[in-house]
């Protein structure tokens, strides 16, 4: 038994140096959750780089992050553990960190919280997020002007409301320049499942399918895959995506944040933060069209060069009615206009995508 | 249903089919020799993750693959020293290993995420240059999987047609049988489930340098179970597992097909065919398999070793 | 008389204790120094970590009451392997029982939201059993007839339950809101959370289950047939002992326990069905079983250290930028030592 006895003391003194050990200075904590790897050249990596540029605008902060949290539970028990590690202000990037976080914020009123993408406010927890819909329909203009086929393909993790919208946008664009074009969606039911990403791309392709794009975690495997088939591709999230597709890239639409979140850090630190719906897009540079590619035509590249501006000054909305859905309701009647709340919990497609919105 | 359409899910099944083809063939290998590796999952993601650092480290996929198959032997080693040196429990011991492949496999592959690595080259099938570039492209395959048949005969051939196969499936009949011939059932078991674990390597190379082209943790989404269970389906036969793979992957390709088509059967249910066929084939069969396993196998089920 | 055999009695039991005790105490080690030499290997702080791990598992009230909850569910899948154990039955299906179980939960939850919880709560435990015990019930049936083995079954279906969970969940239970997940259970829906932390009425569940498995087998007379069937089956069934019949129940009911974690989970945990919910929770179950020897106490006290390392790696990332995922070495080594020195362990090799 002296072998198990060493090994006794030698863990009670690692228990005892470990209780003894000093915290270094407390310096300005900053936490941030993502619910995949943040090296994903896509959403989380978007993200990430967002939270990074909080070190140009405060000194000396302390950032600690959390990959692959895609879950409530886990969110909430990595929320407590951020702080007790000390952190003020916490960014929650994932869609479905929303309801834990908004518990936190009730139990921690001193506690900032930033969620990506949601709804909800409270004193202190507010939102952030982008304008993907403009930027999908912008990407959509510039799908209908270079498929030859007239069908493009649409990789989606799951059936949910941003989703379809993002593809509703994305096919009103290609509509507004292609009457006839038909959108087909498949989904992988997994944010990351790179093996299904590369089936879902080719199962499109085979169907007729010569432009793809993607809402997943990563646009990496759906780009990749495409260029072996030849085919056009338009990339989303991060503006990293381009690498992958260097033939067939068409353009894509990526998030910038890291200007509107180290304004928000800024303003924690400096003790001004308001709960605010933020909500930032192509006019104010949260959000970026990526470069085009080497084989796009330039009447292409002004086209979309023409939208972008329209949609800036406000001559093109997106979601403007009349809007018609698969069986043919109307969905947003002539005149009116799909508000930002209703994004999020869109379960339609519109007349011309092939798919299940459900 | 367009030609395209049907072809495109003949080689989808392919695509994905082959690291399963590889990993299945490896588990005959092991399962002939009286070892069933239920760690296999764990196996095949240190491989993937070990293959695809080393492509991107050195840049050459080919090394990469090597990498692979080195690991996934490696992993296989560990399984043999608990089965065959500690007596340990076969089941227990492989669901350890599957931890521990987790694991491993995302320490190592962690750096590499979303990394974009070379993959190797794919070459259109003789005759097919031709056809349209969409039809062209569906038969473009790389060389894992132009050799997929060859290895699945060379299994064939090294377990029915070499000495080494026959002590390794007497090994699986009788380790009291292979001891009374002056040969030590020990040592075959190692060489077996060294051979396993490099054919498993080699499928989720093929999965991660090939295919996906990425490295995310756990990308190999069941494959190693699979496997597990299609060894039984084939009967215990390498050729015949060729046809147990490919019926599986077109399985989940047919599944894609149908959604992308706008058909309306919920993608879930239509993933669980695959399994509930091979669950069905081996009831339906399963009186008359048991004669082919290898007699060590049964000791194993039913709890006692 | 008596103070003599009592005098007998009693060291012997103390010295059994003090045994058993120390094999766990040395599991620990083991444990502890795995993890030592991972963050070593990986170049990461040692102290920092060591320190992070211990603080957020006993540091604070709130650690110690996350340990507690993450043992819950691994008290039930550990068990679920125990009972058809007794038999010489290897049960790895317990991941697909507990989805199977935590989707019949969740339709119980889901269908009757008025009902009061002192009638829907019970509805939704038998209903989670009976979603293990059903999807047990095919490998069970196949195994007793002699034609497959309920290994290989066991193993497929674990895939099958997951792919079933999702078809509901996005056939009828989802709103486009909730990505991935139902939406959220009633209140009455929800087992009851005990002094302000989550820690939940699964542990009372647990708990209970694992008193009377333990009195089950010391005590009845199906405990004892069990036992003999595990000893000898021919034996057994020479002794007029119903075999087949008892190996298709236990087969079941360690189905049904497995089922009951689901139930558990869904809604003593999360308060909704989310897809791929459970992380392996049904192999760590057959881990803690076998490290424990299929022991009452011994799962008591392996599920405690399994929750503290998954307690673990949720720091690890914070304080160390290693994988969640990386804890699965620690399990993993930890069984490695005691599948390679069972002597060390106080056990007979088997």
């Amino acid at each position: 038994m002296s072998k198990g006895r060493c090994v006794l003391v030698l863990m009670a003194l690692l228990t005892a140096a470990s209780a003894f050990g000093a915290d270094p200075a407390p310096t300005r904590v900053v936490g941030a959750l993502y619910g995949g790897p943040i090296t994903d050249a896509g959403y989380n990596q978007a993200m990430h780089e967002a939270v990074m540029a909080i070190k140009t605008t405060v000194p000396g902060v302390k950032i600690i992050e959390a990959e692959n949290v895609p879950d409530e539970a886990g969110a909430t028990r990595t929320m407590e553990n951020m702080i007790q590690q000390g952190a003020t202000l916490i960014f929650a990037t994932a869609f479905n960190h929303q309801y834990p976080a908004l518990a936190l914020s009730k139990k921690y009123p001193k506690v900032i919280f930033e969620h990506a993408g949601g709804w909800e406010m409270g004193p202190n927890f507010a939102n952030y997020f982008g304008k993907p819909p403009d930027g999908w329909y912008m990407m959509g203009v510039a799908a209908g002007l270079m498929s030859k086929t007239g069908k493009l393909g649409f990789v989606a993790a799951f059936p949910m409301g941003w989703t379809c919208t993002f593809v509703n946008a994305f096919h009103l664009g290609a509509q507004s320049v292609n009457p006839a074009i038909t959108t087909v969606v498949a989904y992988t039911f997994n944010w990351g499942d790179r093996a299904k990403e590369a089936d879902t791309t080719n199962a499109l392709i085979n169907q007729g399918v010569d432009v793809i794009t993607m809402h997943v975690d990563s646009p990496a495997t759906v780009l990749t895959t495409a260029e072996s088939r030849g085919a056009w591709s338009i990339g989303y999230q991060s503006l990293a995506a381009q690498q992958f597709a260097p033939k067939y890239w068409i353009s894509g639409t990526g998030f910038t944040l890291g200007g509107k979140v180290s304004w928000l850090a800024k303003t924690v630190v400096d003790g001004t933060w308001k709960p605010i719906f933020l909500r930032t897009g192509f006019d104010d540079g949260g959000m970026a069209v990526a470069p085009f590619g080497p084989n796009v035509p330039q009447s292409v590249k002004d086209r979309v060069q023409q939208t972008r501006d329209k949609i800036v000054s406000g001559a093109i909305v997106a979601f403007k009615g009349p809007i018609v859905d698969q069986s043919g309701t109307v969905r947003v009647a002539a005149g009116a206009v799909l508000g930002d709340n209703a994004m999020a919990s869109v379960d339609w497609f519109a007349k011309g995508v092939i798919g299940s919105p459900k | 249903m367009t030609w395209l359409a049907v072809m495109g899910v003949l080689s989808s099944a392919i695509f994905s089919g082959v690291s399963l083809l590889y990993a299945t063939l490896g588990e005959v290998v092991g399962q002939r020799s009286g070892v069933v590796n239920l760690g296999l999952e764990g196996v095949m993601l240190v491989g993937a993750a070990a293959g695809f650092a080393a492509t991107v480290i050195t840049g050459n996929p080919s090394l990469g693959i090597v990498v692979a198959m080195l690991a996934g032997g490696l992993m296989n080693l560990v399984l043999g020293y608990l089965v065959i040196n500690r007596g340990a429990n076969q089941l227990a011991s492989g669901l350890a290993l599957m931890f521990f492949g987790f694991g491993l496999s995302a320490l190592i592959g962690k750096p590499y995420v979303g990394t974009r690595a070379a993959s190797i080259p794919r070459i259109a099938l003789p005759g097919t240059a031709y056809l349209p570039q969409r039809i062209a492209s569906l038969f473009s395959f790389d060389l894992l999987i132009y050799l997929a048949v060859p290895v699945a005969l060379l299994v064939w051939w090294l377990l029915y047609r070499t000495r080494w196969g026959l002590a390794l499936r007497a090994t699986g009949e009788s380790v009291a049988a292979v001891y009374a011939s002056g040969r030590d059932p020990g040592a075959i078991r190692y060489q077996a489930l060294f051979v396993a674990g490099m054919l498993a390597g080699l499928g989720s190379a093929h999965l991660a340098i090939a295919y996906a082209m990425s490295w995310t943790e756990h990308m190999t989404g069941g494959r190693g179970f699979i496997a597990v269970a299609l060894v039984i389906f084939s009967g215990w036969h390498p050729v015949r597992a060729i046809y147990g793979a490919l019926l599986f992957s077109g399985a989940v390709a047919f599944q894609l097909l149908l959604q992308s088509a706008g058909v309306p059967v919920s993608p879930f249910l239509l993933d669980t065919i695959p399994f509930l066929l091979t669950i069905l084939v081996l009831a339906v069969s399963g009186g008359g398999r048991r004669h082919l396993a290898p007699a060590g196998l049964g000791r194993l089920y039913s709890g006692r070793e | 008389m008596r103070a003599a055999a009592e005098s007998r009695r009693s060291p012997a039991l103390a010295a059994r204790i003090r045994s058993g005790l120390s094999r766990y105490l040395v599991m620990i080690a083991v444990t502890l120094a795995l993890f030592a030499i991972v963050l070593l290997v990986s170049g990461s702080d040692l102290a920092a970590s060591f320190r992070g791990l211990f603080r957020s598992s006993f540091g604070s009230l709130y650690g110690l009451s996350e340990v507690v909850v993450a043992m819950i569910p691994l008290l039930l899948t550990a068990l679920a392997v125990a009972l058809p154990w007794r038999v010489s039955l290897i049960n790895v299906g317990g991941e697909g029982q507990l989805y199977i179980g935590a989707a019949a939960a969740t339709w119980g939850a889901l269908s009757f939201p008025g009902l009061p919880p002192v009638v829907l709560l019970p509805l939704m435990m038998l209903l989670g059993f009976a979603g293990g015990v059903l999807w047990a019930l095919v490998p069970a049936l196949l195994r007793a007839a002699g034609t497959v083995n309920e290994t290989i079954t066991t193993l497929l279906l674990n895939s099958v339950a997951p792919k079933i969970a999702g078809f509901l969940i996005f056939a009828f239970w989802h709103s486009p809101m909730d990505t991935v997940k139902t939406a959220n259970f009633v209140p009455a829906a929800r087992l009851p959370a005990f002094f302000g932390s989550r820690i939940h009425l699964g542990i009372i569940m647990g708990g209970a289950l694992l008193a009377a498995f333990w009195a089950f087998m010391k005590w009845t007379r199906w405990g004892l047939e069990m036992r003999a069937i595990g000893g000898n089956p021919e034996a057994a069934r020479r002794a007029g002992i119903p075999v087949r019949r008892l190996l298709l129940l236990s087969l079941c009911a360690g189905g049904g326990v497995a089922g009951l974690a689901g139930m558990a989970q869904v809604s003593g945990f999360y308060g909704v069905l989310l897809l791929n919910f459970s992380n392996g929770l049904g192999f760590m179950g057959f881990l803690i079983c076998w490290m424990a020897g299929g022991q009452p106490l011994g799962i008591v006290l392996m599920s405690f250290v399994v929750a503290v390392i998954l307690a673990g790696g949720d720091v690890l990332q914070l304080t160390s930028n290693l994988p969640f995922a990386v804890i699965n070495i620690l399990l993993a080594g930890t069984l490695f030592v005691v599948l390679a020195r069972p002597t060390l362990f106080g056990r007979q090799k088997s």
